[in-house]
């Protein structure tokens, strides 16, 4: 009797952590995979006239694939993460190096640094917009003063590109510099005094023992952000709508627009479906490579 | 079976259909019950409340503040309002229209939403639910709410139907010149008499044009005009487009020629920017909708009060302005269609839009009010609404029209960024975009169906 009451009990304690993981599990299953199952259930479907218009198999696939502003929208959204986060991650590891050494004014280097994340993505849209435009800007009277030409920032697609660069560098550096900063402040100090102690110069120390000590954290904030920045949309929105021309328009632009502009619900589905196959084998390749670095550092 | 048969096999099996013939009939006996003849008056009978809803706009202001009190006190029948904005606007009454949840009885609308929601269902057709059209309505404006169009190009799938109202104009929104009184002796007439002035224009003191140049919507606005003077179209009767030809070479080549009497930045210009130069007496011509016609005046945000005139978009072979008008309808779930179809008959009644006009100088839907002598002495821009309507031009009825449109005005976008940089072969640079952009519109609606 007593044994078989011991069982019950070790029973309802063994469920215990699943019931309390049960409301969480519950809230993910609304609030991601259901729009992730029914985005792929429309991505299968034809819609018309605001109407389900049946299955249709891989019709929306089909006419992504042979979609030529679907590519170049791919093309300029690869451009786009591959610039940004690039820049964004070495200006982030330059910046957190200079604060790490908490110099005099390291506090107030770091809350100015991290105040345009703070800033609502669309709000970060209408200030650059208002310093980009070519009337009442303050990036052409700049460029003046120093005897350019006004380079009408929004008005042409290479500036307008590099423009979207300059903002999301601005607005997402601060995060880089923030998880690069925690990386640092983590690693063992041991082996870079003793290679300092054994003559190594700052910058021989740098690359030979903190940079691979901090390749895991670095990834993280890679992997982190290159997720982010493919899904850019407020700010560019805000400012180009995409354009001049296609110059801007990246994949979430290009599928925003068609599913609620054009209607075509079922090819915008298809679209991100496609994406998000391509992003989870990026993102299971740089999970391989974290753990792979791991194991080599450790 | 091709995608044009299932597509339209699929609306005819719908169980809504269904559904709203059954529903129909009821109602039909009853009124024919009630009543002893066949006009709805039991419409009239309404009470109760409804509940509108619609985009923020300020030409929506006074039908908000003003004439939704108006009538909940003259009927007894209260009115609740909501708005939102235009992008989430659109998605929750199509979603409530979809569903049929009954949250909305009116939903002021885009008028290029008309043939999506009236051919999914998402809005009854005002017809069948007993509207009494007022005969001094534009007949322009009027067409807008007509699904399948009565003129025009047609898809097959709606190429025998007879044209039934499902919407209701209710703001005759539509694109007029202003012009800046001190350079324009007389009314410009032509395109010419426009050039003419440009070329006496200096920038950066003075322009001579300021267009809307930002891909999609914004430079259609700037070209549409100038693309239907020039007797050209968006698209032809048989859906072919009809501006890769002579005439839209010829008017996208005339917009070019403004380039050194426009802005440099127009290609990322939107209407903020556009009607600043104006409202600053820093440029001499543009075409805008009705609604900036209320802040030329305005001494707080004017420079130029009383200098700015209005007249029907300039012509070249014909005038061409472009519709846009705001536009109601009854929602498919409305608990009380009764009453908004009596909230839509009172607004669009002669009497209520002379009030509109002669107390806000908004742009009414009836001919009376447009041409009141009180309203224009009040509102000088009302005459030019009134002709610009009657000789405006509509965009293709289909709900494909704003991939069309931004397909379209994406090829017009990198043209001009192309004619500003190199600021020579201007038919060469519109004619080489204009045919890509013809190209692209004819696949898009291959692939699509229901076209050709």
């Amino acid at each position: 009797m007593e044994e078989r009451e011991s069982r019950v009990q070790r029973q309802r304690a063994a469920a215990v952590p699943y019931l309390l993981l049960l409301p969480a599990l519950l809230a993910l299953a609304a609030i991601s995979l259901y729009p992730t199952v029914d985005g792929v259930l429309a991505s299968l479907h034809r819609y018309r006239y605001g109407l389900d218009m049946g299955f249709t198999g891989g019709d929306n696939f089909a006419a992504v694939y042979i979609d030529p502003v679907f590519w170049k929208a791919i093309g300029t959204t690869t451009w786009f993460v591959i610039l940004a986060v690039a820049i964004e991650t070495l200006l982030g590891l330059l910046l957190a190096l200079v604060v790490a050494r908490e110099l005099r004014f390291s506090g107030l280097i770091r809350v100015t640094l991290i105040l345009p994340m703070t800033i609502a993505p669309v709000v970060v849209g209408v200030i650059w917009r208002l310093l980009y435009a070519s009337d009442i800007g303050v990036v052409n009277p700049l460029f003046e003063l120093f005897g350019f030409e006004a380079p009408n920032v929004l008005a042409h697609p290479l500036t307008a590109f590099l423009g979207l660069i300059a903002v999301d560098v601005w607005e997402w550096t601060p995060l880089l510099f923030l998880i690069i900063l925690a990386g640092l402040h983590s690693l063992p100090q041991d082996p870079i005094e003793a290679a300092r102690v054994d003559g190594a110069s700052a910058i021989q120390a740098f690359f030979h023992h903190t940079l691979p000590l901090l390749r895991p954290v670095l990834l993280v904030a890679v992997v982190l952000r290159t997720i982010d920045a493919v899904g850019t949309f407020d700010q560019i929105y805000v400012l180009t709508k995409g354009g001049p021309g296609t110059a801007t328009q990246l994949i979430s632009i290009y599928a925003y627009n068609t599913a609620f502009l054009f209607n075509q619900y079922g090819r915008a589905m298809a679209m991100l479906i496609g994406l998000l196959a391509c992003l989870l084998l990026l993102m299971a390749a740089a999970v391989h490579f974290m753990r792979r670095s791991s194991e080599i550092v450790e | 079976m091709n995608d044009k048969n299932k597509d339209t096999n699929k609306l005819l099996k719908r169980p809504l259909r269904r559904r709203e013939l059954i529903k129909g009939g009821l109602a039909g006996t009853a009124l024919i019950a009630g009543s002893g003849i066949f006009a709805p008056r039991i419409i009239r009978a309404a009470g109760g409340s409804i509940t509108i809803g619609s985009f923020q706009d300020n030409a929506m202001a006074p039908f908000r503040d003003y004439f939704v009190k108006q009538f909940a006190s003259e009927t007894g029948i209260a009115v609740n309002y909501n708005e939102t904005n235009y992008d989430s606007w659109y998605q929750s009454c199509k979603n409530d229209g979809l569903n049929k949840t009954g949250a909305y009885d009116i939903y002021v609308m885009d008028d290029n939403w008309v043939p999506e929601f009236a051919a999914g269902h998402i809005v009854k057709s005002l017809d069948q639910l007993g509207f009494k059209v007022n005969a001094d309505i534009l007949p322009k404006g009027l067409e807008m709410g007509l699904w399948p169009p009565k003129t025009g190009a047609r898809m097959k799938d709606f190429a025998s139907a007879k044209p039934e109202l499902y919407s209701i104009v209710i703001i005759d929104d539509v694109e007029i010149l202003y012009y800046h009184a001190d350079h324009f002796p007389t009314v410009p007439e032509t395109w010419d008499d426009i050039s003419k002035v440009a070329q006496t224009t200096k920038a950066p003191d003075m322009y001579g044009w300021s267009p809307r140049g930002v891909k999609g919507n914004p430079i259609m606005m700037t070209y549409l005009p100038l693309l239907n003077s020039y007797g050209g179209n968006f698209v032809n009767e048989d859906w072919t487009p009809g501006f890769a030809g002579p005439e839209g070479v010829g008017a996208l080549s005339r917009l070019f020629s403004f380039i050194p009497y426009m802005p440099a930045g127009v290609a990322e210009y939107d209407t903020d920017q556009e009607v600043q130069l104006m409202l600053e007496g820093k440029c001499t011509a543009l075409t805008e909708y009705t609604g900036f016609a209320q802040r030329v005046d305005d001494p707080a945000s004017s420079k130029v009060v009383g200098k700015i005139k209005m007249a029907t978009t300039p012509k070249q072979a014909k005038h061409g302005p472009a519709i846009g008008t705001f536009i109601a309808s009854v929602s498919s779930g409305s608990k009380n269609p009764e009453g908004a179809v009596q909230f839509l008959e009172w607004f669009t009644s002669s009497k209520v839009q002379l009030e509109f006009a002669r107390k806000y100088g908004g742009a009414a839907v009836t001919g009376s009010a447009l041409t009141d002598a009180e309203a224009v002495q009040k509102h000088r821009w009302l005459p030019a609404i009134a002709e610009a309507v009657n000789t405006s031009v509509q965009k293709p009825r289909t709900p494909d029209e704003p991939k069309m449109e931004d397909i379209l005005g994406t090829a017009l976008n990198e043209a001009l960024v192309e004619a500003i940089a190199t600021k020579s072969n201007y038919d060469a640079i519109a004619q080489k975009h204009l045919q890509t952009a013809a190209g692209q519109i004819t696949d898009y609606l291959k692939q699509q169906g229901g076209y050709f």
